[in-house]
């Protein structure tokens, strides 16, 4: 052990939380992003996609085949909650829809419960393998994973929402509704796909990262909580924003852990929380109307 | 034209009053519903009074409802054989149990529900030290006895309290009497942010010296991180020789599974808590030496054939894995103890008093349980010692009998 | 018919007076749900005056709820103070904090708004964990003696209910009367058009300022009570989770409306007596019956009394 692999060990610490919340904040600034609605049921999203895999593995079924159906599933339910639910109550106010939001999220939750009970699920890791060592800090493979996909993501986004036709029409319905529909673009189509898309990517966050953590029903709490504050910091409509501040929160985390003190590092990072906020309220990778994909 | 165009008001008139007419239908379903529930909810609860009624507070759902479970199976189980053996004074025992979903307001509410509206005679359960908290103060003005099970430490004003887990104590000191036994001198504390944390540290910085040990450091992580190899990192920079971890569940299998990441192979012990079989198959794959100190039900093949408590363990035990499938865990032991301790105050007391029965349980003296022989005194409302307690550790997936 | 609806409340106030002798049927029981539901309504409306009057997001006031709970707790249980005393040390903590915090936070809109009360909130939290020494941290606060007023301790709930829903009443008046003073309408106007608000020369900031603080002081009242009545304290109860219980019921009931959310305070607190026999399924069921009542009754529990009303009553001709 070298002087400063403690210092490296911090900086991986924050790599491998933060890949957890970078991965959240992209999840929630695209539904955002198409639906200009914030979606507290995505920590849901996640649990159903992680432990659905986890359940189809345990059956026998191989890695790659429960991780397309685990996602194919979770974006059907989230379809399925759009169209029922979301639908009609599309015209109502902020705050009515952020509370609707809530009340699906203790929905599907106590739902996650009766599927899958109590217990917590251990989910093996994509490529089993030990620990990446660097001078003297170790990080898990699994982040390297997490990372790639988030890459994987955010590339997919930037080609489906710039190349494709449907991402464009997507794109404009956010802008001006009115103005999509006049040109034939069927807003509730749009509306439902940006919902699946939503809870495909929660669902994908979920599987990816739950080889780190141990998941049970009520696991989608804490990773929802971090990815709205890297949202906020971020910027909310940066999705960009969103993946360097979800980073910077698990490194700003870890350093404070490793070099302040344990025991007030939250206190540290929600008052960090205020001051972006108030000093600058469009987070630090948002400007107030641009729109970056 | 005109007659279409009253025609169209008169419809949208009728869509607008059946729209309306809908939605006040369903207030007022609901509406009636809450106010039948609260005021014919107590009237047709059944208020016979043969059986002896014990209530018991559950953490059933919430980040804890797995270790619930494990106490409700362990309670209905030994309520169960109580009443196949006759019941006690003639009378069936039967518990009446909620769930206090892991919040201290709710186990309020429900402490003053099973007292004032099921009329218990005792309380019993609660899985954290802050809703036993909130469980105790409630007994204590109503006067009934709760046994509770936690690391929720006992003040004297509590009187009609009694906690019959392992002191946090001896789940502690326990592990020092090894760590002195191996020469091991140098620990360093990582406790979890939260009462078990702050318990933790404070017992072993108590006890420490006791055994020649010296706490080399001490850090803290939220047990919903996914990660701590921060802390540890620290933590090894100060050189121990083990460290210690007063927590439970996933954030200790986090533990166990981060310094087998980092290689750091020292002991890990973590709290009694973990007993469990919900925790051995989270670790059962990680490498690294974890303790978990426990009540001796977890290896009932390397009791003494003079315990006293093996007859109590080996039949609950085998109770326990024909009715779930499963084998007997520390928490149901415990549970299951409490049922007794109450079962044989009543005995004793033949009454319905709730303060005799507490007097009763004050003065129970060498009774055998899952979690050792008790003793109670209004002193010592715990009642077992540190050497009703033994030493796990996890080899080839399975527990091993430690010392 | 006509009286009944200028003198309605005076009903509802006899229903209050005399639940504990009748249906509560003197069981300490049934009084101490209504005390939690009184609680909570006080906790409902002072939100009200915040975001249904002013609009102003707040996804953190369980923040000023803790603030007064542990003032009370503290001061009593530690050293000793009379509960009055501790509540009015609350409520000036509160009101300090409000003010400190309100002066930078309120002028963020909407979502950011809300981020920063949900900050705040946590800070509380976290505070009370990490200050051990003071508040018990995670752990919790015990011994917290039961409210007294001039030496006559109220340890008998059937007893404290009444000390509750009468600062219950007097909250819920003084709301209204609010809602319906200048002050109140400058904040509607707020609420509306801030921009057009501006030109008219109104000072948004610190009406604004004033609203925030108001309602942290009825919060803090509001926690006081709760930290006499559970005799313990642990900052589980006022984590996030809360704040967010407390923004359902004002949606619920009917936001804006002063009334809506005392009901659906009501509603919120008395469902899980209806579905705790559900057990597992009690956490779907919640769910399910929010979204029922969201979808179909988007006015709220209000709105559909209103409705109600209208129907048997008539509209009042003003």
């Amino acid at each position: 052990m070298n002087e400063f692999s403690h210092l490296i060990q911090f900086f991986f610490s924050g790599l491998t939380t933060g890949s957890v919340y970078a991965l959240m904040a992209v999840s929630l600034v695209i539904v955002y992003k198409v639906s200009l609605l914030i979606c507290f049921a995505q920590g849901e999203f996640f649990v159903i996609g992680a432990l659905t895999m986890v359940t189809l593995t345990s059956k026998g079924l191989p890695m790659p085949a429960a991780f397309v159906l685990s996602i194919i599933l979770s974006t059907a339910v989230g379809a399925l909650v759009e169209r029922v639910l979301i639908r009609r109550i599309r015209d109502m106010s902020v705050g009515n829809l952020i509370v609707m939001t809530i009340a699906i999220s203790l929905a599907l939750r106590g739902l996650a419960l009766l599927i899958w009970g109590k217990e917590s699920a251990v989910s093996p890791p994509f490529t089993p393998g030990k620990p990446i060592h660097v001078l003297g800090a170790t990080l898990q493979p699994q982040v390297l994973w997490i990372i790639g996909v988030t890459i994987l993501v955010l590339f997919l986004i930037w080609f489906f929402f710039e190349k494709t036709k449907a991402g464009i029409a997507m794109r404009a319905c956010a802008e001006n509704r009115l103005g999509a529909s006049l040109m034939g673009i069927s807003t509730q189509k749009v509306a439902l796909f940006a919902w699946a898309w939503g809870s495909g990517i929660g669902a994908l966050a979920g599987m990816v990262v739950a080889p780190l953590l141990f998941i049970q029903y009520g696991s989608g709490v804490m990773p929802m909580v971090k990815g709205f504050i890297a949202m906020s910091i971020g910027g909310l409509e940066s999705i960009a924003g969103a993946v360097i501040t979800g980073f910077l929160l698990g490194l700003v985390e870890s350093y404070t852990i490793g070099l302040i003190s344990s025991q007030f590092s939250d206190t540290i990072v929600f008052t960090i929380l205020l001051f972006v906020l108030v000093f600058k309220p469009s987070g630090l990778f948002g400007a107030s109307r641009s729109r970056e994909v | 034209m005109k007659e279409a165009h009253l025609l169209l008001l008169m419809i949208t008139r009728i869509q607008e009053r059946r729209s309306t007419m809908k939605k006040i239908r369903v207030a007022l379903f609901l509406f009636a519903g809450v106010f039948l529930m609260v005021s014919l909810g107590g009237i047709s609860g059944a208020q016979t009074k043969a059986p002896y009624k014990m209530g018991v507070v559950l953490p059933l759902t919430g980040y804890l409802s797995w270790l619930g479970e494990y106490m409700k199976k362990g309670a209905d189980l030994k309520a169960e054989l109580l009443n196949k053996a006759g019941g006690v004074n003639g009378r069936p025992l039967e518990l009446i149990e909620y769930d206090d979903q892991s919040s201290p307001e709710t186990a309020t509410r429900l402490a003053q529900r099973l007292i004032s509206r099921d009329e218990v005679i005792a309380l019993q359960g609660t899985g954290t030290a802050v809703i036993s908290g909130a469980v105790s103060s409630v007994a204590n003005k109503s006067k009934i006895p709760a046994i509770i099970q936690s690391g929720y430490a006992l003040s004297e004003k509590e009187t009609f309290t009694f906690n019959n887990a392992h002191r946090t104590d001896f789940a502690i000191s326990r592990p020092m009497m090894y760590f002195q036994k191996r020469g091991i001198t140098q620990v360093a504390l990582l406790m979890p942010i939260g009462p078990l944390g702050e318990l933790g540290s404070g017992v072993a910085r108590k006890y420490a010296p006791t055994y020649n040990i010296t706490i080399v450091g001490e850090e803290k992580f939220d047990v919903k991180a996914p990660d701590v190899t921060a802390q540890l990192a620290k933590l090894r920079t100060l050189n121990p020789q083990a460290i210690m971890a007063f927590t439970t569940g996933e954030p200790a299998a986090l533990l166990a599974r981060n310094m087998a990441q980092m290689a750091m192979n020292i002991p890990l012990v973590v709290s009694h808590g973990n007993a469990t079989p919900g925790f051995l198959r989270l670790v059962a794959q990680t490498p690294g030496t974890v303790i978990v100190p426990s009540g001796k039900i977890m290896a009932p093949e390397f009791l003494a054939e003079n315990d006293p408590t093996k007859k109590v363990i080996m039949e609950f035990a085998r109770e326990y894995q024909t009715k779930y499938g499963e084998p007997a865990n520390y928490y149901s032991g415990q549970q299951a103890d409490a049922v007794s301790l109450t079962a044989e105050g009543l005995r004793v007391t033949r009454s319905d008093d709730p303060v005799k029965l507490r007097d009763a349980i004050e003065n129970i003296k060498n009774f055998p349980g899952c979690n050792g022989v008790y003793n109670m005194s209004p002193t010592d409302h715990q009642g077992t010692r540190m050497e009703d307690m033994i030493l796990l550790t996890i080899r080839d997936g399975k527990w091993a009998f430690l010392e | 018919m006509r009286h009944i609806q200028r003198y309605w409340w005076l009903l509802v106030l006899a229903l209050i007076a005399l639940y504990p002798p009748t249906l509560g049927g003197m069981s300490p029981y049934r009084s101490g749900v209504l005390i939690f539901v009184g609680i909570y309504v006080i906790l409902a409306v002072s939100l009200d005056l915040l975001m249904g009057l002013a609009g102003l997001i707040s996804v953190g006031h369980a923040a000023f709820f803790a603030i007064g709970a542990y003032a009370s707790g503290i001061l009593t249980a530690k050293y000793g103070t009379s509960p009055l005393f501790a509540l009015l040390m609350g409520m000036l903590l509160s009101g300090g904090v409000a003010w400190a915090v309100g002066r930078p936070v309120l002028a963020l809109k909407e979502y950011y708004l809300a981020m920063a009360t949900l900050a705040l909130n946590e800070i509380i939290v976290t505070l009370i964990i990490g200050l051990q020494w003071l508040t018990g941290g995670a752990s919790g606060l015990r011994d917290i003696p039961a409210f007294s007023l001039l030496g006559f301790p109220f340890d008998n709930p059937i007893h404290y209910y009444y000390v509750v829903w009468a600062i219950v009443f007097l909250v819920v008046l003084a709301s209204l009367g609010v809602a319906r003073s200048p002050f109140g309408r400058t904040l509607i106007a707020i609420h509306s058009d801030e921009t057009a608000a501006k030109t008219f020369g109104i000072d948004c900031a610190r009406y604004k300022g004033r609203v925030y603080i108001l309602s942290a002081l009825y919060a803090s009242v509001a926690g006081s009570l709760f930290a006499h009545y559970m005799g313990f304290l642990a900052p589980d109860d006022f984590s996030v989770l809360t704040s967010i219980n407390i923004l359902v019921m004002l949606f619920l009931g009917g936001i804006g409306t002063i009334y809506g959310p005392a009901l659906g305070a009501i509603f919120l607190k008395l469902l899980p007596e209806f579905t705790y026999q559900f057990q597992d399924y009690e956490l779907l069921l919640n769910g399910i019956i929010l979204i029922v009542v969201l979808v179909f009754m988007p006015k709220g529990l209000f709105g559909i009394l209103m409705s109600l009303k209208d129907r048997l009553i008539g509209t009042r001709a003003t």
